[in-house]
């Protein structure tokens, strides 16, 4: 079924086709326009409620928010206009955020995508105990962003002599780090990829399978034919082309997901008196303006709208890099 | 009471219907007073945060159970505290009555907390006048408080002892001394996992001899002085004296019990346990003076008690308040020093308490009330924030302390004059 | 010659391979291995590599502790999880089936407007969000953790594009017996899909459970604890047991774990034939 579905761009020619076959089918007696929407409205209707209630409705409250004074309340009175937008974009602490999710993103994707591609080619080629391998590297999926956070924090990376990862520097000399403390140089970002890049390679792995599953192996043999020769010449002319849907799929979730940076972060590096200046995305820094002891709803609300604006700016932007919604040829 | 009583019974019935529009929903929230305390009549609702010692759970609902005009339930709250109550004062599930490490300013700008100056006028002398400071604006008092905390800096004399050191009276003195404690498997001290920017914040500057806010209103550490002086803590981090990274933070003694640091920077509530393990082997200190107008410093503060503006028996939750933080004098006693060690806010009380007037304990209680301070009402949120990450820069980074200072009292002063208008 | 390479490569894979999988299972080695040592043994200078006597007395400790409501907060993510999953998945499917099958002038506005909530992470809006909530006087409730999050747009999408690609032939035979839509979609199209219900449920339910920041903001009361909340909460506890910690986040894993053990030839199909890669 993938097939047909890339082929049927969002918009249009699905819809319509469904329309046209409808007049010819011979339930349509039964179901005119005005019965159809009805049913369009049962079938959409209590997911597209819910979705607007849910996230439309806290949008619009957010901007009307952000236009207010609003410390320690959500019915404010005090109109400040774009005051709130200015000292969020003059604020030093909320742009370095932006930079932290840039950098945090720039880091991650490539390597996300990176390591589960080669998990999946190397698993896919295995003649024995496949499933074993697939079981390891799938498994991680099923532990959360705190329990591996906490297992990162207290036991791998922690500071001390008795932190694995120190330990095992020990053995050769080395001084114990504090991963998480130190700044120079930053070693957090070491524990902070290595955690999602742990969590996730192994359900992006899955994709690059199943991807990899659908190509024909005539591909393979007509290449062998033509002298290209197995190991880097096929993977770069015939299997990596051929999962180009794959690949679009993968970076589009993963930056979706990299947006969402939270858990990790917040479990991490957080402590009873704060968050460090450093490794501070927009959502966590958001949270504490907000929802925090501080309770500057007006401010953080300003803070959500345009990190908003620049998520939807740059994903339309990578949906038109990626040519997304192009056809397939 | 928010864990039985909420979302059963009217609030069903706003469930289903979700569609409403924003301002039915508002209206309905304003109309939903619909906290049950298990439906067991006019019943009040009292928060407390998680204390780590044991037995003050226990302690609490004894006292709550003891109160007979109103039927008391209590709320134990592990977990991140503060913004817990921040939050749930937005709404109606709220507390009728809570402790409080505040009120904050804008809590009580924005018409959160009631006024309790008429409960605590009688005997407001009698408080700790450091830790009540902070719990009054424009001349009214909106919390009691409950019991004074404070920090101190613990070493193991055997440690120093060794290295022929003397306990450090002096910045520089605890510099070299934290410096020459550190070996390959012990750092010479522990100020937190972050270097000491949460933990320490206005701490260093009292020791120089600053403030956090001027009398007159102003940034109090617009002074070379506070930038020579976190300048020292820089030297800490950079000398690679400091423990970083332990599991557990400054709060918990364990890091220095486990031997990972020989001086520990934390609260007078570890004691009994550093007592219990190292016996008469460790001593406390005050954070040392720094710089020709300098003085020892230990930060002071206390959790207030205050009653929620949400509350739909504010009458009820004044009394309840009243009774156990104002007239119980035995409960506020057995409150504070039965568990664990805190000073009772109450001066009287104070002097009364035995287990604070030997060893290490009678130090600590001399320190707070000749060293003390206590952070100001006008230090925000948003100020302590800008301060902290500018303390991060400079301990971690080697921001230049000048710049980062000069940061930081702009938004200092912004904030201050945010405070003042209205 | 050129097969003596194939070999060494081959075998090198398989080193890489095998290395690799060690690295990935460290985590789990540290977790069952801090949860059944003595604090002693974690904090020993010298690593233990595995205690030397199991301490399975730390699972019931775990759960008798009372700062660390553990069997309550599992049930709360337990049912949290599955109520999610099943209203996530009933939603978006037939909203799905709606968008791709039911000829509507409006659909394509109504898709975009859907598809547009995916460029706003759920957790912008989440200031207003807990103000909704709270002002619904949802705070700390079941329906408070799991009402909100029932509209995923992520998996409307994936529903969506499996359905139109959904043999059409199968439809017609129904509308042929004279069913509606109705029918014909829970009579025909279900049944008939199942390894995308099969994908998307898995997907949403690991989601559910190990989410946390919504439960964080919403599950106040210590009786509205999810697992990952209650964890978290341990870690910054103002006396930390190491033990008792790791083993609590081992069984905060383990239903998963296991039932991943379990299904996990049917989660892959699933996953593989949802068509979620495209």
């Amino acid at each position: 079924m993938t097939a047909q579905a890339a082929e049927a761009p969002p918009d249009g020619p699905g819809a319509r086709g469904a329309a046209e076959r409808e007049r010819r089918t011979p339930g349509t007696r039964f179901l005119g326009p005005q019965r159809r929407s009805l049913w369009f409205w049962i079938f959409v209707g209590p997911f597209a409620l819910g979705l607007a209630l849910f996230t439309y409705v806290p949008l619009a409250w957010s901007v009307y928010l952000s236009f207010f004074d609003a410390h320690n309340t959500v019915t404010p009175t005090d109109f400040v206009g774009l005051g709130n937008y200015t000292s969020m974009l003059t604020d030093g602490a909320f742009l370095s955020s932006l930079g932290t999710f840039a950098l945090f993103t720039l880091f991650i994707v490539p390597a996300t995508y990176a390591l589960s591609l080669a998990l999946a080619v190397m698993v896919n080629r295995l003649r024995f105990a496949q499933a074993f391998f697939r079981s390891v590297f799938f498994l991680p999926t099923a532990c959360s962003y705190v329990v591996a956070a906490l297992i990162w924090k207290l036991s791998l990376f922690n500071g001390v002599r008795f932190g694995l990862a120190n330990t095992v520097l020990g053995w050769f000399g080395a001084d114990q780090t504090a991963w998480l403390s130190t700044t120079d140089p930053p070693w957090y970002w070491l524990v902070i990829v290595t955690v999602r890049l742990w969590l996730q390679a192994g359900f992006y792995m899955i994709l690059f399978l199943a991807g990899l599953q659908r190509i024909s192996p005539q591909l393979y043999e007509a290449a062998a034919v033509d002298g290209a020769r197995p190991g880097w010449q096929t993977f770069r002319h015939i299997t990596f082309p051929q999962l180009r849907a794959t690949s679009v799929a993968v970076v589009l979730l993963l930056v979706i997901n990299a947006f969402q940076a939270f858990d990790e972060f917040y479990n991490l590096l957080s402590d009873a008196r704060g968050y460090p200046p450093y490794a501070r995305p927009p959502l966590v820094y958001l949270y504490y303006t907000a929802l925090g002891r501080e309770q500057n709803l007006g401010l953080g609300s300003a803070g959500a709208v345009i990190l908003a604006l620049i998520i939807a700016v740059a994903t339309v932007a990578q949906a038109r890099w990626l040519g997304l919604g192009r056809k397939e040829d | 009471m928010t864990g039985t009583g909420t979302g059963i019974g009217r609030r069903g019935l706003l469930a289903a219907t979700g569609g409403l529009a924003l301002t039915g929903l508002l209206a309905a929230c304003g109309s939903n007073t619909g906290r049950g305390g298990g439906g067991s009549g006019p019943g009040i609702s009292q928060w407390y945060h998680q204390y780590g010692e044991p037995g003050v759970e226990r302690a609490v609902r004894r006292y709550a159970d003891s109160y007979k005009k109103a039927q008391v339930t209590v709320q134990w709250r592990p977990g991140d505290y503060d913004r817990q109550t921040a939050a749930a004062l937005l709404t109606d599930s709220g507390p009728d009555v809570f402790e409080v490490n505040g009120p904050t300013l804008d809590q009580i700008r924005g018409g959160q907390i009631v006024d309790l100056t008429a409960e605590v006028e009688p005997v407001k002398d009698d408080f700790n006048q450091a830790v009540l400071a902070p719990k009054i604006w424009q001349d009214r008092i909106w919390g009691i408080p409950q019991t004074i905390d404070t920090q101190l800096l613990y070493y193991r004399k055997s440690l120093l002892k060794d290295a022929g050191l003397e306990p450090p009276r002096t910045l520089d003195a605890l510099v070299d001394a934290a410096r020459k404690l550190t070996t390959k498997k012990t750092k010479g001290l522990f100020l937190g996992n972050d270097g000491g920017a949460g933990v320490l914040g206005g701490t260093p500057l009292f020791a120089a001899g600053l403030s956090l806010v001027t009398e007159d209103g102003k940034a109090g550490f617009d002074d070379p002085a506070a930038a020579r002086t976190l300048g020292k803590i820089r030297r800490l981090y950079a000398d690679k004296s400091l423990l970083l990274g332990a599991p557990t933070d400054w709060s918990d003694p364990a890091a220095f019990l486990q031997e990972l640091t020989a001086m520990q920077w934390s609260g007078l509530w570890a004691l009994p346990q550093i007592q219990q393990t190292f016996g008469d082997d460790f001593g406390v200190l005050p954070f040392p003076a720094d710089g020709p107008h300098g003085a020892p410093a230990v930060p002071v503060g206390a959790y207030a008690s205050a009653v929620s503006a949400r509350s739909a028996r504010k009458a009820e939750a004044k009394a309840f308040a009243s009774w156990l933080w104002m007239e119980r004098t035995d409960l506020q006693q057995d409150f504070a020093l039965s568990y664990g060690f805190h000073i009772p806010a109450r001066t009287s009380l104070a002097k009364k308490a035995a287990r604070l007037r030997t060893g290490a304990a009678a130090d600590a209680v001399r320190y707070a009330t000749d060293h003390g301070h206590a952070e100001p009402l006008r230090w925000t949120t948003a100020s302590r924030t800008a301060y902290q990450d500018a303390l991060s820069h400079i301990i971690k980074d080697g921001a230049s302390p000048e710049s980062e200072l000069r940061t930081v009292v702009r938004k200092v002063d912004a904030e201050l004059a945010r405070v003042r208008k209205r | 010659m050129h097969h003596a390479w194939i070999r060494v490569g081959r075998a090198l894979r398989a080193a890489l391979l095998c290395a690799l999988a060690l690295l990935f299972l460290v985590p789990f080695y540290l977790l069952v291995r801090n949860g059944l040592a003595t604090e002693a043994e974690i904090t020993a200078p010298n690593w233990t590599f595995f205690p030397r006597r199991l301490q399975w007395s730390h699972l019931t400790e775990v759960f008798a502790d009372p700062n660390l409501p553990l069997g309550r907060a599992l049930l709360n993510s337990t049912l949290i999880a599955v109520s999610t999953t099943l209203g996530t998945v009933l939603l978006a499917s037939l909203a799905g089936y709606g968008l791709a099958r039911i000829p509507y002038r409006g659909a394509n506005a109504v898709f975009y407007a859907i598809l547009g909530t995916l460029m706003v992470p759920a957790a912008v809006t989440f200031v207003p969000s807990f103000v909704l909530v709270s002002s619904l006087g949802w705070i700390s409730t079941l329906r408070g953790l799991v009402i909100p999050t029932l509209f995923s747009a992520f998996a409307c999408f994936i529903f969506r594009q499996y359905f139109l690609g959904f043999p059409r032939e199968l439809e017609d035979a129904a509308r042929v017996d004279g069913l509606g839509y109705w029918r014909t979609y829970w009579r025909i199209v279900v049944p008939n899909s199942r390894p995308v219900f099969a994908a998307v449920a898995t997907i949403v339910f690991i989601g559910a459970w190990n989410a946390f920041l919504w439960p964080l903001v919403i599950g106040q009361d210590q009786e509205a604890w999810t697992v990952q909340v209650a964890l978290s909460t341990f870690t910054t506890a103002q006396n930390l047991n190491l033990h008792e910690l790791f083993v609590a986040a081992a069984v905060s894993i383990a239903p998963l774990v296991v039932v991943f053990l379990l299904l996990q030839r049917y989660i892959v199909a699933g996953v593989e034939r949802s068509g979620i890669d495209d």
